[in-house]
């Protein structure tokens, strides 16, 4: 820890220049495209299968799908609803659950611990790749599902919950709100795969146990007999961004949301870095 | 100390820190919002004084609802199909049985159900509800004369037209409507305290404590959080007879006495929804779907035996269907099927009277044989 401290000046540009790296070694993966491509489709599905069909009845199918075919912006908020409780948490935990222990197995970590780079440092820069990936993931499925929607669908303003009608920029301006709040959502995620990444040398162990993670925690948020364990969950607000599409925005659950994933990310950041930073790199 | 020793102690210790913390702040927090409140002392006059005397026109507020009637989740049979939980897997499905709601029973679910709302208030004749449900919203906007209710879920609006002698309908469950509705029933069989001093939405309150004097009724005590300041009922919660747990919480999270934006109130339904016209003389459930005999039947009105806490609400026959949902949940007892929730009691007699009221079931039997 002293060393670091002393020698935090020049090594500061060595994390940035890391963080640039790591970056651009994460966005040429194939996989990583592969992962988002993946995303992509599920607007395309939607978009497709709903200008192909004659449009569902209110009150069917996941919420705001019979508005789809009046409005086609519609299909971004439907496919944010339809990746959030599984897609978006599998593309995260592959990624998040890589960070650490992909290094690991393809022995590379040996040689970035060389470099001048501490390993709080170094665990930082990963997290804060999980993290990009994280607003490119639910970016993808917004600006994808915009599209697709407007090829398909007429557009026009958008009837928010509240019956209120705003018109096509501020409509844009809500979904953006809306794949900020998905990615905060998914910050404590990220630390609970980066935590699992540091136990691990075996990447998909890290990645099932951080899918696992996500899903017990919605399971248990459907069990009414396990309510007061609710609000610790992590997955407590993942479907609250609804509210930022009421007149006017209720913005409790996002306050709610942005504490309870940082305290995620402290328990989880402080137990990755504990096992990270005293962990024998072998290999 | 040994070498792995070392090394897992201080493997541990961040996070341990870390936990530490977090898990600190979360229980600190709360305490700290209950810090010492101190209000000049009133007597429950003064008090009732200061309600009655409130000079509030305008306010918004974010209202917590919940209850624990005893009786199993309604928003999961009802309604707007608005009982998935926010971390649900099964993302915004709703019961896809198609079948449209009784107005009944969506009724029901909103005073049954755990809810979050947003109240707004400006002046007597305007004043709009949003009750928050996951990923749905319902709407009741009052403005001057005109009256919406807008369900997202059907994308569905209703208007109505009030008559100029028309009073405010009130029914928006709002703290202060409930309040309104328990603080009616003071008379000499209720006793009045004050209660130690609280926060609620961040203002201090006085704590005023109805216990009625009855043993007839299923109400223990009902608890009114009073603004110190504004006098307005900021939370009402009510304990049922023997029982410590409140069976009914409506309480202000957030308060605000600020004049809402006028906005608010100016609802025009969107496009593309269906707008019923709702004509305020018949009544609403007549007007939309019912049956014409209950017109003849509505010349006999519901009549109300006993007063305060003990009041017994009958229904004639034939005027009012409980929803075939909640006949599920009754069981048979002398004179009839009994629906029994921890602060209400529904007894539908043999000859098809409704009788209910927060009142035991002895007396429900004993006012049904006596009529």
């Amino acid at each position: 820890m002293s060393s670091s401290t002393t020698a935090a000046a020049p090594r500061k540009s060595a994390g940035g220049r890391f963080l640039a790296s790591e970056l651009s070694v994460l966005f040429r993966r194939r996989r990583t495209w592969a992962l988002l491509a993946a995303l992509a489709a599920i607007p395309v599905l939607i978009a497709v299968a709903v200008r192909l069909s004659s449009g569902p009845s209110p009150g069917r199918g996941p919420a705001f799908l019979d508005q789809v075919s009046q409005n086609g912006l519609f299909v971004a908020v439907v496919a944010t609803i339809v990746a959030i409780p599984l897609f978006l948490p599998l593309t995260v935990g592959v990624v998040a659950g890589d960070t650490v222990a992909g290094e690991a197995s393809t022995g590379t970590l040996r040689y970035l611990l060389m470099s001048p780079v501490a390993r709080g440092r170094l665990l930082a820069v990963k997290y804060v790749g999980a993290v990009v990936f994280c607003l490119a993931a639910t970016f993808t499925v917004a600006i994808v599902g915009t599209l697709m929607g407007a090829l398909l669908f007429p557009v026009g303003p958008v009837t928010l919950l509240s019956g209120t009608s705003i018109g096509v920029p501020e409509a844009l301006l809500r979904i953006a709100l809306v794949c900020l709040y998905v990615t905060l959502s998914l910050l404590g995620l990220c630390a609970v795969g980066l935590f699992m990444s540091t136990l691990t040398d075996v990447p998909v162990g890290a990645m099932a146990a951080t899918v696992v993670a996500s899903v017990v925690s919605q399971v248990v948020g459907q069990l009414p007999q396990l309510e007061w364990i609710h609000p610790w969950l992590l997955t407590q607000y993942w479907l609250g961004f609804a509210d930022l599409l009421r007149d006017p925005i209720v913005w409790d659950s996002f306050a709610a949301n942005a504490l309870l994933q940082a305290g995620y990310v402290v328990v989880f950041g402080a137990l990755a870095y504990g096992r990270f930073s005293t962990k024998d790199v072998l290999a | 100390m040994t070498r792995t020793g070392r090394k897992s102690w201080r493997q541990w210790t961040p996070a341990a820190v870390a936990a530490g913390a977090v898990g600190a702040a979360a229980l600190v927090a709360p305490f700290s919002a209950n810090a010492a409140v101190d209000l000049p002392d009133k007597t429950a006059a003064e008090v009732l004084a200061l309600v009655q005397e409130k000079d509030v026109d305008a306010f918004s507020g974010t209202v917590e609802q919940s209850s624990n009637l005893g009786l199993p989740d309604l928003s999961a049979l009802g309604a707007a199909g608005g009982g998935m939980s926010p971390g649900g897997g099964t993302t915004g499905t709703n019961n896809d049985d198609g079948g449209e709601p009784s107005p009944a029973s969506a009724a029901m679910e909103l005073i049954t159900g755990s809810h979050s709302a947003q109240v707004f208030v400006n002046g007597p004749d305007q004043a709009r509800l949003q009750v928050l449900d996951p990923l749905e919203e319902r709407n009741v906007v009052r403005n001057g004369d005109d009256l919406w209710y807008y369900n997202s879920d059907e994308n569905e609006a209703f208007h109505a037209t009030l008559e100029d002698h028309e009073k405010p309908d009130g029914a928006t469950s709002a703290p202060n409507d409930v309040a309104a509705h328990f603080l009616e029933k003071i008379d000499p069989s209720t006793e009045v305290t004050v209660g130690s001093d609280r926060m609620v939405a961040g203002r201090a309150v006085y704590d005023l404590v109805l216990t009625p004097r009855s043993t007839e009724t299923l109400v223990g005590s009902v608890s009114i959080a009073v603004d110190g300041e504004t006098g307005l009922p900021l939370g009402v919660t009510v304990a049922a007879a023997g029982s410590s747990d409140p069976a009914f919480n409506s309480t202000f999270t957030d308060i605000s006495y600020e004049e809402p934006s006028a906005d608010l109130f100016a609802f025009t339904p969107p496009e593309g929804a269906t707008v019923t016209e709702v004509d305020p003389g018949e009544h609403k459930a007549e007007h939309q779907r019912e049956h014409a005999d209950k017109e003849a039947a509505a010349a006999e009105k519901p009549t109300v035996v006993g007063e305060g806490w003990d009041a017994v609400v009958i229904v004639p026959a034939g005027q009012q269907e409980i929803p075939p949902e909640l006949m599920q949940l009754s069981t048979q007892v002398n004179g009839g099927q009994l629906l029994s929730t921890a602060l209400v009691n529904v007894l539908i007699t043999d000859d098809g009277r409704i009788l209910a009221g927060s009142v035991t079931v002895e007396r429900l039997q004993a006012v049904a044989s006596g009529q």
